[in-house]
């Protein structure tokens, strides 16, 4: 496949998944009305409101918060390798068009990097100082050019988001569970003549709410992996050279990681989840499996 | 007037309020593209002119060590100076070509000057210059992407109409010229 075929099958796979997540946040809070015997304009109103206000404002503290967690520095050109860093940064914002970003350095031995910012024009990409020591120019370019795709992809926006839909129909169903502990089922509206049927309707809006979060995590977890894939095969595009980052995330599966610093929300922002080693390979993690990266790289 | 009436006219005043949107769309779209253009050919220009800028630097630091290489230096400063007094874009472009060919021969040659090579100045002159190469070849890249992108607007339907209306042309991609094909690799 072609490195544009890549890039549109995985913006399809993101519109369809993020589909399903909007979806799946009206029907917590539909079921939640039902439940409650209240209407859904009723619910929609409440729930609504408190979604958004949840995702504006850990959308607002992303950069910052980031930046502190990791532990990370400006990079210093007087440095050789940290120089080579500002170059490639450079390189890659010129490849796509969008104004420089500010390059930090991580202090650690492992090999890794990571994009944040609001918006393109106020935007970090950082590196392990692991990474640039150990990866040639052409890895390390292939690295840049995939945080440079996310920041031109705007994954940052798009992972707050989803990280804030998660979060809100998370909190709402655990509001919801509480209300139902403490002040027992009130059933849906008028309809007690209808007897059994409604109980079930009910039982299955009560898992539902219960299950709802899990779900969410899971489309979180989908979105990012195809978000990653996204990220590779545009950062591909700009370097022209799928090649090298492929090595790059080859010299990644062999090294061991010894010191994850910094957040757990910003994992989906590194190009290897530098946390959790040992979901690398499931439905559970952020990034889809190195191996299957690196066969994808290297067919296009 | 019923209801049915009232509908119909509902519906078609929506129909054409998406219809707008959807056209305010296309056409902004297009007048994107079209300035992304402009921005990635003006942005070549400044990588050029940064590059000519950084010779004058590399002249100072090789001609001391360099001293029987009168050729080869001779060779870059004139290059240069054909870049400074081009009067159309066509010589500025040959000028330009010239300079890389002239900059790839210097680099070979300096190989086998030692005391030149361990020079920080000239080691950090070379980093600088391999960079604007770089640099070069990637807006160059960008400038040919963004007309992609806004070809593939302007001949695609629906944008065809509006390009037509619009009195849009499709633009052309740059040829990269075989002498500058080779950007100077210096290994590190």
């Amino acid at each position: 496949m072609l490195i544009e075929d890549h890039i549109r099958k995985n913006k399809r796979a993101t519109v369809i998944i993020c589909i399903f997540m909007l979806l799946l946040l009206f029907s917590v809070i539909f079921a939640i009305g039902y439940v409650l015997g209240a209407p859904p304009i009723f619910s929609t109103a409440i729930g609504l409101p408190i979604a958004i206000a949840y995702i504006l404002i850990t959308y607002s503290f992303s950069v910052q918060s980031v930046i502190s967690a990791a532990g990370a520095r400006p990079a210093n050109p007087q440095n050789r390798d940290e120089k080579i860093l500002i170059y490639k940064v450079e390189e890659m914002s010129l490849a796509a068009g969008l104004p420089t970003p500010k390059v930090y350095v991580q202090d650690s031995k492992d090999i890794n990097a990571f994009a944040t910012g609001k918006k393109p024009e106020d935007s970090i990409i950082c590196a392990t100082t692991g990474a640039i020591q150990q990866l040639n120019k052409e890895e390390l370019e292939g690295v840049i050019g995939h945080e440079m795709s996310h920041i031109k992809n705007r994954d940052i926006l798009v992972m707050t988001v989803t990280v804030g839909v998660v979060g809100a129909i998370a909190l709402i169903a655990e509001i919801v569970f509480r209300m139902l502990f403490w002040g027992g089922i009130r059933g849906g509206g008028k309809s007690d003549r209808r007897g059994g049927g409604n109980v079930i309707v009910l039982i299955l809006a009560i898992v539902f709410i219960i299950l709802a979060p899990i779900f969410s995590r899971l489309t979180y977890l989908a979105i990012s992996r195809k978000r990653e894939y996204l990220a590779d095969a545009d950062g591909a595009y700009l370097t022209r050279n799928p090649e090298g980052l492929a090595r790059a995330l080859e010299k990644i599966k062999e090294d061991i990681p010894d010191d994850p610093k910094g957040s757990k929300t910003v994992a989906p922002l590194y190009i290897s989840n530098p946390f959790k080693r040992a979901l690398r390979d499931s439905i559970w993690s952020t990034h889809p499996p190195l191996d299957e990266r690196i066969k994808r790289l290297r067919s296009m | 007037m019923d209801l049915l009436t009232i509908g119909i006219i509902l519906l078609i005043i929506l129909i054409i309020v998406i219809l707008l949107l959807v056209f305010w769309g296309i056409y902004n779209k297009i007048i994107r593209h079209e300035n992304r253009i402009d921005n990635a050919w003006a942005q070549i220009d400044v990588q050029l002119k940064r590059r000519a800028d950084l010779i004058p630097n590399l002249m100072e630091t090789v001609k001391g060590y360099m001293t029987h290489e009168r050729q080869t230096l001779e060779s870059v400063t004139n290059a240069r100076a054909a870049i400074m007094s081009a009067k159309t874009p066509q010589e500025a472009n040959n000028a330009n070509n010239m300079l890389t060919g002239a900059l790839k021969t210097l680099f070979a040659v300096a190989e086998s000057y030692p005391d030149l090579k361990a020079s920080q100045n000239f080691l950090s002159l070379q980093d600088e210059l391999t960079h604007t190469e770089e640099k070069i070849a990637y807006s160059r890249q960008h400038f040919n992407d963004s007309v992609l992108t806004y070809n593939n607007a302007i001949e695609t339907f629906p944008g065809n109409f509006f390009a037509r209306w619009m009195g849009r042309k499709t633009r052309e991609m740059l040829q990269i010229p075989e002498a500058s094909r080779e950007v100077p690799k210096v290994s590190f």
